[in-house]
């Protein structure tokens, strides 16, 4: 029960980003749109590219919607609104969106075409970048908790929200996460106008429309996520939980969508630089700054 | 057969078979997911076994280790699709004979050692995570300090032989 409605909200959620992300695109706000655009994508051919890897072309789009959908379970929307409260459910967010690495990387080499090639190659580059900016934030986050458990993680930041606590950690895990969503400025993989859509290139129809949807629903679960670590979780004043969650995360994703739509992509490797010459540092400065934090107030 | 004896060796099989597939393949980059999907079933097998963090852990770091090892098989080796349907394997009869011998002494070492008294019930995971915790910072921390530093200095050194040299222009 506790399953399928989790999975409805995520549906729900996918869906608003959807209008989200055509809203910051274009000006237009139509909530019609997503319907529109899955029925025309199931209406249309799903092209197989010649001498692809098969495997690894019909398995990529399905893998990156599991992988979201995996990291979903472990994400709490209300005290009892979590498909399973896993001992180390923070872990296990990173191990099951490690996989959308996996996915782009099958999505790249399958079709067998120079732009998605590229475009799979380029993202194992930015998981290089981003990667540490995802775990060290996290790692933070756990010491304030002293738990793995994502319900006790919200439960730590009761008297205090983790944005306030460790401000450094909140700004680098947003950037990071933005980064494994593929959002703009961080689009490498898939970079319209520049790769023609790369990893998603060859792919239409269906398969497109899977893919589409597990990056929306990829999307949703970093916002989720986002809010359990740094923003209080189903915490707030006033309305019941679920309504603090709905709300927190619907603002959480649409900062994404417009902080990025005004900046240009950034360079493979201005990122990398960026990510390792100061991120790192400052992700073990907000490591140590918290320590302190913990030991100092009880 | 209990469902937990079951997934164990579900679990265990697939690790093998794709660890089969590892060699049957001839194309680099399944080759290269294929060790993958073996680690993550291995990793699997532990979350059957009720050791979480330590499944989870190890189909975390598979995922990027294979990942990055994909991409060094496909840009050093001279046929990276499998076009050529290359051979992935040779010396095949010391290979079968050391693989032999290896399976068992494995077997043999996991038969005939004393293990002492097994553990009836397995401690509940989030118990699990604190005891790792403090053993990790305790006695074993010698051990993982040691091993930490000496995988930094080796991916410095790394590092500097793989930069090409710098031209020093003199004056003259």
């Amino acid at each position: 029960m506790t399953t399928a409605l989790v999975l409805l909200l995520l549906a729900a959620g996918a869906y608003l980003v959807a209008v989200l992300e055509a809203w910051t695109a274009s000006g237009r706000f139509r909530l019609a749109a997503p319907v529109v655009a899955g029925i025309a994508l199931l209406g249309r051919e799903s092209i197989v590219p010649r001498k692809p890897d098969r495997i690894f072309f019909e398995v990529a789009p399905v893998l990156l919607l599991l992988s979201a959908l995996l990291a979903a379970a472990v994400v709490p929307l209300t005290p009892d609104l979590i498909i399973t409260d896993l001992a180390t459910g923070a872990l296990f967010i990173n191990a099951a969106l490690v996989y959308v690495l996996v996915a782009l990387l099958m999505a790249g080499w399958g079709p067998n075409g120079a732009y998605a090639m590229i475009g799979g190659w380029r993202f194992l580059g930015q998981l290089i970048a981003y990667a540490m900016l995802i775990v060290m934030p996290i790692t933070a986050v756990v010491m304030r908790a002293e738990s793995l458990l994502t319900t006790q993680i919200v439960a730590s930041q009761a008297s205090l929200w983790n944005i306030i606590y460790q401000p450094l950690g909140f700004v680098l895990f947003f950037v990071a996460a933005m980064a494994l969503a593929f959002l703009p400025p961080f689009d490498l993989p898939t970079a319209k106008g520049e790769l023609a859509g790369g990893v998603e290139a060859e792919y239409g129809g269906v398969r497109l429309a899977v893919f589409r949807l597990g990056r929306l629903a990829l999307i949703i679960t970093l916002a989720a996520a986002t809010v359990v670590f740094y923003l209080g979780g189903w915490q707030g004043p006033w309305l019941p939980p679920w309504a603090w969650s709905a709300i927190k995360i619907l603002a959480v994703t649409a900062t994404m969508l417009l902080a990025g739509h005004a900046m240009p992509r950034i360079r493979e490797a201005d990122l990398l630089g960026w990510c390792w010459k100061l991120g790192i540092p400052l992700a073990l400065l907000n490591i140590f700054i918290v320590g302190i934090l913990v030991l100092a107030l009880p | 057969m209990s469902a937990q004896a079951f997934f164990i060796g579900f679990f265990g099989l697939a690790s093998v078979w794709f660890g089969v597939v590892v060699f049957r393949t001839h194309s680099m980059m399944r080759s290269a997911l294929a060790l993958l999907f073996s680690q993550t079933a291995l990793g699997a097998l532990f979350l059957s076994m009720q050791a979480e963090f330590l499944g989870v852990l190890q189909i975390m770091m598979m995922a990027t280790e294979m990942s990055i090892m994909a991409i060094f098989m496909v840009m050093f080796m001279m046929d990276p699709g499998g076009l050529g349907e290359m051979d992935m394997t040779h010396q095949k009869r010391l290979s079968l004979a050391a693989g032999f011998v290896a399976f068992a002494a494995a077997v043999a070492a996991a038969v005939f050692v004393d293990w002492g008294p097994v553990a009836s019930v397995a401690p509940d995971a989030a118990q699990q995570t604190h005891d790792l915790g403090v053993e990790l910072l305790g006695r074993s921390m010698l051990i993982f300090e040691t091993a930490g530093i000496t995988i930094l200095t080796a991916m410095i050194a790394a590092t500097a032989v793989a930069m090409p040299p710098v031209k020093r222009i003199r004056n003259k």
